[in-house]
């Protein structure tokens, strides 16, 4: 059945901080309520705060002057928002908005700025999520190129159900046309497919998970290298390693893929600690 | 031959830096050819050196498990590869080749990280390339939903046009249908399209770009927006 141990409660990247670096951070974070359709940022608008969600998704869209919306890549409690503040910008032609309703942290922009400007290992930690979500916007790029309107719905689901904490995603047939740039007949039509075969449950406005490893056979490679990726930045960030591996263990489906590899086989780790502590663990 | 006391010639990044910043890295930068195929970085492999082109162009191509790449962003002379060692990396799941070849420079990445620690204005300046190159590869995502392939093929015709110094394109049909993810024909048919409107002449190996303005037209709103991003970002 569906419900395994996905993430754990909370934001993974506030989990991942030092003691130091959550301490530098904590005055500025103000808990929030994450209500759709809310916007996170604008496009070409300065930036003025950067969100931490604890539950819940937020969408970030490219838009053109064409009108033309996709949506390159989602964030939830594995990241934050304003990756143009974690690069030193202060905006980025994107809209971010709130996909799923959920809560989180906030900080001020400037307020993350000057904390980054004192702590090295926090600037480090962000940048190295930047990258996870260059890996996870180049994955889109490549789904909307290559795969089926199914198999990228079959990403998108579980993009979203990895970073919500039910089965049930409040979603309409509109907003996932929207974000997959396709029309809405075409995403009706892919619903259907998913839940002929029980795969899913899709109602007016939601969308229930039935068979979640059926959802990843769907999605097939489509899905997984990115979340490889933030796997191995936890790795890194090693503070919830543990944590990781126990759920891994568990559920073997927390980024389940025929060609996932125990992360610390495919990455070396240049301070050494990695593999180290992964055959410790072992 | 290292860069020392040149100042930098064709690569936009390099030119946009303080002296002092240009100072740091030139001892360090050699100056290379950069041939066709030439790999930059390998998938999952540690990336050893970076490049800063002056001609050329490198496409950084996602690979898929299943063995089908894509390509998501192209670097040329307005950029470097190893975006990831900007921002700390060692590697990504990405590969990155010359596609056109050129000139530019390289760097080892134990030099990068060095000067980068000891220049804040530099580590500025390459975390706002890397902000360019990721609206790039968003831009990417959209066409590949959105765009028909006439539309993706003159926004790459374009893209590819900025990074060279004339108006020929050394390009296969083959390399344009491997980079867009569609079969050969359809490529021929699109290339077809755009010459039938005297926009480009195809020979064999070459496209040139007869009518900028008229592919701009075709590309419409898909090609813009990260080039503005650049300029936005780089001023």
């Amino acid at each position: 059945m569906a419900t395994v141990a996905r993430f754990s409660p909370g934001n993974q990247l506030l989990k991942s901080l030092s003691t130091a670096d959550i301490e530098l951070l904590a005055p500025h974070l103000m808990t929030i309520v994450l209500r759709v359709p809310r916007d996170l940022e604008q496009p070409n608008k300065k930036i003025r705060e950067v969100y931490f969600p604890d539950t819940g998704v937020a969408s970030v869209v490219a838009i053109n002057p064409g009108g033309a919306e996709v949506e390159v890549g989602v964030i939830g409690c594995e990241g934050m928002s304003g990756l143009a503040v974690i690069l030193g910008n202060e905006q980025s032609p994107h809209s971010t908005y709130v996909q799923i309703a959920g809560r989180g942290m906030r900080i001020s922009a400037s307020d993350l700025r000057d904390a980054m400007g004192q702590s090295c290992s926090l600037r480090s930690l962000l940048f190295r999520y930047v990258q996870t979500f260059m890996v996870q916007t180049a994955h889109t790029a490549i789904a909307n190129a290559r795969a089926t309107l199914a198999q990228r719905l079959a990403r998108w689901l579980l993009m979203a159900h990895d970073r919500v904490a039910s089965d049930k995603l409040s979603l309409t047939h509109e907003f996932l046309s929207l974000m997959m740039g396709v029309r809405r007949a075409g995403v009706t039509e892919a619903l259907h497919e998913l839940a002929h075969l029980n795969l899913i449950k899709a109602t007016r406005g939601e969308i229930t998970v039935l068979n979640r490893r059926g959802i990843e056979k769907m999605a097939g490679s489509y899905y997984g290298a990115p979340e490889l990726s933030i796997v191995v930045w936890w790795f890194r960030a090693n503070r919830i390693l543990v944590q990781f591996r126990t759920e891994f263990r568990k559920s073997d489906s927390l980024f389940h893929s025929k060609s996932l590899v125990d992360p610390c086989h495919v990455m070396a780790f240049p301070d050494g600690r990695g593999p180290n502590t992964c055959s410790r663990l072992k | 031959m290292s860069a020392t006391g040149r100042a930098p010639k064709g690569n936009r990044l390099l030119q946009a830096l303080p002296p002092g910043d240009w100072d740091l890295l030139a001892p360090h930068l050699v100056s290379t050819p950069l041939n066709l195929r030439d790999s930059l970085e390998r998938l999952n492999r540690r990336i050893e050196e970076v490049c800063f082109p002056e001609t050329g162009i490198a496409s950084v191509v996602a690979e898929h498990p299943n063995g089908r790449s894509i390509e998501i962003g192209l670097v040329g002379c307005e950029g470097m590869t190893g975006s990831a060692v900007v921002l700390g990396s060692d590697r990504t799941p990405h590969a990155t080749y010359m596609q056109v070849a050129g000139e530019g420079y390289r760097l080892p990445v134990a030099r990068l990280r060095d000067v980068v620690t000891k220049s804040v204005t530099l580590h500025s300046l390459l975390l706002k390339y890397v902000q360019a190159f990721m609206v790039q590869t968003a831009h990417t995502a959209i066409a590949n939903a959105r765009g028909t392939l006439t539309e993706r093929l003159a926004r790459w015709l374009l893209m590819a046009h900025d990074r060279v110094p004339d108006d020929d394109l050394k390009l296969t049909h083959e390399f344009l249908s491997l980079m867009m993810a569609v079969r050969r024909p359809g490529v021929t048919e699109a290339l077809q399209t755009l010459e039938d409107a005297g926009l480009i002449q195809c020979g064999r190996s070459r496209i040139t770009v007869l009518d900028r303005k008229g592919i701009e037209k075709v590309a419409g709103a898909y090609y813009g927006i990260p080039e503005a991003e650049y300029r936005r970002l780089m001023r």
